[in-house]
């Protein structure tokens, strides 16, 4: 029994070591050079707390896209595909409400609060009831097809809103600096909440005062207050209320909730509703923190949103808000210690690491194999 | 009697919508590829009797067809071109060219329903022969006309084989695939690092289009083996990884290094004073967003003139020899055993004459004629200038293509490919080995975009990591979606329809729309902001993603199962409505799995 006990602890070193030698001998290919990586980061200590920083209110964005697969999948088992671009229209719409309110050259701290508010109000308002609308004009037809088929119908609509955010960004009578050069380059989102503090007379760093050389903005606290509100009032929202009741249920057992009078299109309408608010709330947050805009960059958030959903648990609330910041801080130090290039790749290596050896993720129970 | 004339309009007015976008000869094109279509058609829907009474019920059909598509086309000459500023077309080509088109929108689909009266075997070979010649001739048509299709027929050629490739994934194995694109650059790749001057490999097209498809069917087989345990959108999404992370690496393999751990960072670690092993250092292997150029090109025959004796000829000598040989052998066996039906000699003679074309450098006339024909046969060094043989070069491949998955599909493995689609746990339970099964579709439908991804670097003559990213995937999916999973007469036509229409279509219609607005609209609105709004989103191209997140969407809801379906999958997806006709009363249950 001793032996064995030791053959297998042996072999298991052997293994161990074996791969920690080829990241050592590979690594470097993919940014991984561990012995730079240390030598930076004994360089600068302070800086991994700045990235750390930058990753939890990245990972705050990313969470609350996140909570939109998460929410959908729980309830009727689908990838949806279009929400990263759902979250991309919320971008655009926010910039367009801006813009044609005259916050964007205003330097009155009322209006740009005023202006800021109302963006949020009808990016929420809208991203929801787009969201809904795709649900209603894709997938609810399809909802007893085989499984594929609403996947790949999810994939052509996220195409057709990506090609609707690319019109957008070619319309400079909506928004000025969407500028001359067609609708494919990246757009700059102004700096608001910048001039909003700077025009109050506020440092927008918190950390000026106190000497320290990193920078903690009122950006990334807002963010980050905003994420955690947005969160718990949906987590009482689903744990308290009689129709967040009717989602778990739905989720449970869908034939079941209907047998007990539960109305099930409308409660999925109501999930998808939610889904898209929030991916418009995330929309405009992203814009004010990183102030671009692309027509593209509902792909990339939405694959990091829909990894951190899988590696949080998927269908699992609380998994998806942990899985969003785990993704924004691995995001973060890929982005600061390997090279931006990679960083998406990594993402990606990630999300087939958790589907091939912990499908059910970090808090979660169903399984790959289910599908 | 509305049933049998409504194709007729349909397909009259399209084709003459076309004309409005293409003018000059291209009517008489579109009148025969429209009579092909309506004949394939209209054939179907009757029963077999004899060819004059098919041809009787057939007629009214394809002459309103024919009128239609002659009215809207000589609409086009007399009123559009002028109407959008066209310089119009020389009288004598309207009249040829719709005389041509009306001709060939009625003969062709009436002769296709002619050929209905025959058995069924024999009707498939006519037909048949009678697509090969239109296949034959159209470049030379194409050429003859000027209406320089033909370049742009090959992109949608090369999405005919990636199709038929990841219809052997999604379609026979039922494994979406959302990354297939990266075997397509795996392909492109792998000829693009051994046939260009970047690394000073430059191998002949010939062997490397072999390598690359072996080395994306390995990749297929890495690639493959970690979904295995993945079922439905969770494996989805893998595949979607790896198809990212490729082309990402293509794009970022730019500054290799390596070195050996131990010596340089671990033994000095502990004070050991050892020399740094490097293997490579600052290697750029792909030349990032570069890209790789040139790529050589093939040629014909691989025996030039005046070409040095030396290893490469022996080589090449070599393989005719082995070619012929096993050739002969196999004439040999079919002879002694009885099997001498005209058509297999008729492939002997094909098979031969193929050997020598490919070997043996024929000597050039001072004939005109004569010369132009040898140069089709026996091109030398593929030109990008002269897509014609481009053309037969990809159509070689297809028809290898269609014949290997012909042969596949019915073969054991294919069987066993559709039971693990249909069921993979009771498959199992039958013997068939999940893993070996599902390994080799990955592998299979991998070497196919190898061939493609070959292809498409030596006909760009250069590779750029772009190409390959997640879009190029959904493309080729759509291709099969709409064409119809499973079948591969339907992802041919899946693959023409998108890729000309997104090659031709767009292109002739963003010209169109310009020339429209600016004699149109344009000059009636006085705000110059306004004018360059309205003439810069009137570009269909830049929207052309749009065309395929529409096939996906609408197909999905109106025709899951594509233009021509796999009949097995359209009764299986439209299985829940036959059952729910016929146990109206009994609930529906929602089936998840």
């Amino acid at each position: 029994m001793e032996t064995t006990k030791f053959k297998f602890n042996l072999r298991r070193f052997t293994f161990s070591a074996l791969i920690l030698y080829l990241v050592f001998l590979l690594g470097p290919i993919v940014g991984l050079d561990i012995p730079a990586i240390a030598a930076s980061i004994k360089a600068n200590p302070l800086q991994l707390v700045q990235f750390l920083i930058i990753g939890i209110s990245n990972g705050a964005i990313i969470a609350i896209i996140a909570l939109g697969y998460t929410m959908v999948y729980g309830i009727i088992e689908l990838i949806n595909f279009a929400h990263g671009d759902v979250y991309m229209i919320g971008v655009f719409t926010s910039l367009t409400v801006l813009s044609l309110t005259g916050t964007l050259e205003s330097k009155d701290p009322g209006k740009i609060i005023f202006g800021l508010v109302l963006a949020l109000v009808i990016a929420v308002v809208f991203c929801a009831i787009l969201n809904a609308a795709i649900e209603r004009l894709a997938y609810r037809r399809l909802r007893n097809a085989p499984r594929l088929a609403p996947l790949i119908s999810a994939i052509g609509m996220s195409f057709i809103i990506e090609n609707i955010g690319l019109m957008w960004a070619a319309q400079a009578w909506l928004v000025p600096s969407f500028g001359t050069t067609g609708g494919a380059s990246q757009k700059s989102f102004p700096d608001m909440l910048g001039i909003l503090f700077t025009s109050m007379g506020w440092d927008i760093n918190l950390l000026a005062s106190t000497g320290i050389a990193l920078r903690f903005t009122i950006k990334d606290l807002l963010v980050i207050i905003l994420a955690v509100t947005l969160m718990t009032g949906l987590y009482l929202f689903v744990q308290r209320t009689k129709l967040g009741k009717a989602m778990r249920a739905t989720a449970q057992n869908r034939d079941a909730a209907k047998m007990l009078g539960i109305n099930i299109d409308r409660v999925i309408s109501a999930t998808f509703l939610i889904g898209g608010g929030l991916a418009g709330a995330a929309g405009l947050m992203a814009g004010l923190y990183n102030n671009t805009a692309w027509w593209f960059m509902g792909f990339r958030a939405g694959l990091q949103s829909f990894t951190a959903a899988v590696l949080g648990g998927i269908g699992n609330i609380t998994g998806g808000m942990l899985g969003g910041f785990l993704i924004g801080l691995l995001a973060s130090f890929s982005d600061g210690y390997l090279n931006a290039r990679w960083t998406n790749a990594l993402v990606f290596a990630t999300l087939v690491l958790i589907l091939l050896f912990r499908p059910t993720g970090l808090l979660g129970e169903q399984t790959g194999q289910k599908a | 009697m509305m049933k049998i004339i409504r194709p007729g309009i349909t397909f009259g007015i399209i084709g003459g919508l076309l004309t409005f976008l293409f003018g000059g000869w291209s009517v008489a094109v579109i009148g025969c590829f429209m009579g092909l279509g309506l004949g394939l058609g209209l054939a179907g829907q009757f029963e077999r009797k004899n060819p004059l009474e098919l041809v009787k019920s057939a007629l009214p059909t394809a002459l309103i067809a024919g009128v239609i598509l002659v009215l809207l086309s000589l609409y086009q000459s007399s009123v559009v071109q002028e109407a959008i500023g066209k310089r119009p077309t020389a009288e004598e080509i309207v009249a040829k060219g719709n005389l041509i088109g009306f001709l060939g929108a009625v003969g062709f689909s009436l002769l296709l329903v002619a050929l209905h009266s025959l058995p069924e075997k024999q009707e498939q070979q006519w037909k048949i022969a009678v697509l090969a010649l239109v296949v034959i001739t159209f470049p030379f048509v194409d050429q003859a006309s000027e209406l320089r299709w033909t370049s742009q027929i090959i992109f949608a050629l090369i999405f005919v084989i990636l199709g038929l490739g990841l219809n052997i994934v999604v379609g026979y194995a039922g494994l979406l695939d959302l990354g297939y694109a990266a075997f397509f650059a795996i392909g492109a790749y792998t000829t693009g690092i051994l046939s260009s001057p970047v690394h000073n490999i430059q191998w002949n097209f010939w062997l490397v289009i072999w390598i690359a498809a072996a080395m994306a069917a390995i990749w297929g087989l890495i690639l493959g083996a970690p979904t295995l345990p993945l079922r439905g959108d969770y494996l989805a999404i893998v595949t979607l990884g790896f198809g990212e992370i490729v082309p990402v690496l293509f794009k970022n393999l730019i500054d290799v290094t390596i070195k050996e751990p131990l010596t340089c960072w671990i033994l000095p670690m502990f004070g050991a004073n050892t020399t740094c092993i490097v293997f490579t250092e600052h290697f750029d292997a792909t030349l990032g967003e570069k890209g790789i150029s040139p790529i050589g090109r093939p040629a014909l025959p691989l025996i030039a003139h005046g070409e040095p004796a030396g290893a490469a000829m022996t080589i090449k000598i070599v393989i005719m020899l082995v070619a012929i040989a096993i050739l002969g052998y196999l004439f040999w066996r079919a002879w002694s055993s009885g099997n001498r039906k005209p058509g297999v000699m008729a492939g002997f003679a094909g098979a031969l004459a193929a050997i020598f074309i490919f070997f043996l450098p024929i000597p050039r006339t001072n004939n005109t004629i004569i010369d132009s024909v040898l140069g089709i046969i026996q091109p030398g060094e593929f030109e990008s200038s002269r897509p014609v043989t481009w053309y037969f070069l990809i159509i070689g491949i297809i028809l290898l293509s269609i014949f290997i998955i012909r042969r596949l599909r019915d073969s054991r493995l294919g069987r066993a490919w559709m039971a693990i689609r249909e069921d993979e746990l009771a498959a199992a339970q039958m013997g068939i080995d999940p893993v070996k099964t599902k390994l080799l579709a990955f592998a299979m439908g991998a070497t196919f975009s190898g061939f493609a991804g070959a292809f498409y670097a030596a006909y760009i003559r250069g590779i750029f990591p772009s190409v390959f990213d997640f879009s190029a995937s959904i493309i080729i999916l759509c291709v099969v979606i709409l064409g119809g999973i499973g079948n591969i007469n339907g992802v041919i036509v899946g693959g023409l329809v998108l890729m000309t229409a997104d090659r031709l279509f767009l292109p002739a219609l963003k010209d169109f729309l310009a020339a429209f607005l600016k004699t149109t609209i344009l000059p009636s609105i006085s705000d110059p902001a306004v004018q360059l709004a309205v003439k810069d989103n009137a570009n269909p191209i830049l929207y052309r993603f749009l065309l395929f997140g529409l096939t996906l969407a609408i197909m999905m809801a109106v025709r899951p199962e594509g233009l021509i379906p796999n009949e097995q999958i359209r009764a299986e997806l439209h299985e829940k409505e036959a059952v729910a006709e016929v146990e109206a009363p009994k609930s529906k249950k929602g089936k998840k799995g």
